[in-house]
């Protein structure tokens, strides 16, 4: 019987390997000098969650905390090397700034080609591309190369196909610091109304003041490991007297 | 097949962007191995004097070229194809070898494209067409299969060691000298021909010439030995690949 979790990391552990040796020429001089030659770095200490659907949850922590790494791990785009994550619904990650854009494509080639990297079908983004278009206020640019955007542009144009994607799980990476305040505002609805849907959203952001009014509940990360998790409220200030 | 939207996108992304500012475009894809191969029947037909083959040199030469070409840039596209795509590589999930799949089917593009004044060289030089000439697509699968296979060797290991990026140019280099591409394989002394028959390459390019100029099926055996390597190495690749996929994002 499956739970009501969307997500469940059970003792999950994650490490790097930081390679001392970018090259095969140093690493074989390291291996005559007996040196080091990968090290590891423990990104994610035995950390253990669950969040249900609908859940709104921030992660806070300074940087280096493991917050990405977490993010990572719900995306499936790395693996940990101890315990156990699931995840039950399709992720969409809202990334960076159209990665996956490329800047001799037009506005509309980018929207199909984001729109498939996300995992929608060609159809699908055909019926939905006025909405998008109409979203991300370019309408009289869509077929300029996004190179001649400036960033404001490109960054609506990456954010419009991310929220058509209509996600189960939403990752929020830090994304809201570009854009003017009209836009900012705009996503803000957005997100509310991916909320009121039921929509399960993990935020990150440094932004004490958005997590306060945008998360129910909040992991706060230090070094690695889960320090707290629970009221949003307690988790900031734990987080700020840490600082 | 559940992405196939997605390698649609990602080789259109390959084939419109590339010539989007030259002015010729996608001219370009037809027009380089053309004047490649004008420059080396200059050269070998003029000034190195190779004995003669009984067809005429430039589709002889073409044809090893072009299948050449492709490899050479597709093993090329491929081997940086993670690196490039670093940024999604770290975002979101979609099976990684889809990236290096996409890639090739923008170079199988190429390839097909520029194939097209291929033909109309045997036209002008009056090669009799004949049926076996379609056998060189059962061929053309078995060479994209090797290529894939090694594609997804090299750009795991690039990822990893941007060392491979070099060293694999060398590789190709001399690959191209060891491979029947301005030669053909009677030029070369007897004592060293095997290395043709375990260079799939040199496999695949007799192969293409067999069906294309002597109107017969290919040798069976050397094919066989072709099929073998590629299906061996994609296998081996793949499951390598798959093995890394996990830490790609780590280090991307």
């Amino acid at each position: 019987m499956p739970s009501n979790y969307v997500i469940k990391f059970d003792h999950v552990s994650k490490y790097f390997y930081l390679h001392h040796q970018k090259t095969l020429k140093e690493f074989f001089q390291a291996v005559f000098t007996r040196n080091k030659t990968v090290e590891n770095l423990l990104a994610l200490n035995d950390v253990s969650f669950d969040i249900k659907s609908g859940e709104t949850v921030g992660i806070i922590g300074r940087n280096g905390a493991g917050k990405s790494t977490l993010l990572k791990l719900i995306a499936g785009v790395s693996t940990q090397n101890s315990g156990k994550v699931e995840v039950n619904g399709r992720v969409s990650p809202l990334i960076e700034l159209g990665a996956g854009f490329h800047p001799e494509l037009t506005g509309r080639e980018n929207i199909f080609l984001n729109g498939v990297i996300m995992g929608l079908k060609e159809e699908f983004l055909k019926q939905k591309f006025d909405e998008i278009v109409n979203f991300s206020e370019i309408n009289e640019f869509i077929d300029t190369p996004v190179k001649y955007y400036s960033s404001g542009m490109y960054m609506r144009l990456a954010f419009s196909v991310a929220v058509h994607v209509e996600p189960q799980i939403l990752l929020i990476d830090e994304i809201f610091s570009v854009g003017d305040a009209g836009f900012q505002q705009k996503c803000m609805d957005i997100m509310n109304k991916f909320k009121k849907k039921g929509v399960t959203i993990i935020f990150i952001s440094h932004s004490i003041h958005l997590i306060k009014n945008f998360c129910d509940r909040c992991i706060y990360l230090r070094d690695g490991q889960l320090v707290y998790d629970g009221e949003t409220e307690k988790a900031i200030d734990i987080y700020t007297s840490h600082l | 097949m559940q992405y196939w939207d997605l390698v649609k996108h990602l080789a259109m992304r390959e084939i419109k962007a590339r010539y989007k500012q030259s002015f010729l475009g996608l001219l370009w894809v037809v027009l380089n191995p053309f004047f490649q191969m004008v420059i080396l029947s200059f050269v070998f037909s003029n000034i190195v004097k190779f004995p003669s083959l009984g067809i005429p040199y430039p589709v002889f030469l073409y044809a090893g070229l072009l299948p050449w070409v492709y490899f050479s840039t597709a093993i090329g596209a491929s081997m940086n194809v993670l690196i490039d795509n670093s940024p999604l590589v770290k975002k979101i999930y979609f099976p990684r070898e889809i990236l290096v799949f996409s890639s090739l089917i923008a170079k199988t593009f190429d390839f097909f494209l520029s194939s097209i004044l291929f033909i109309a060289l045997l036209i002008y030089f009056k090669i009799t067409f004949t049926w076996y000439m379609l056998i060189f697509i059962p061929i053309f699968l078995i060479q994209f299969l090797f290529t894939y296979g090694l594609g997804l060797l090299l750009s795991a290991l690039n990822l990893f060691y941007r060392d491979v990026q070099f060293l694999f140019n060398l590789i190709l280099t001399l690959w191209f000298y060891l491979t029947p591409v301005i030669y053909a394989t009677e030029f070369f002394p007897e004592q060293y021909r095997w290395i043709f028959k375990i260079n799939p390459m040199s496999v695949f390019i007799n192969a293409y010439r067999q069906v294309l100029f002597t109107g017969t099926m290919p040798n069976i055996g050397s094919l066989g030995i072709g099929i073998g390597i590629s299906i061996g190495l994609f296998a081996g690749s793949y499951l390598l690949f798959k093995r890394l996929e996990g830490i790609f994002a780590d280090v991307a």
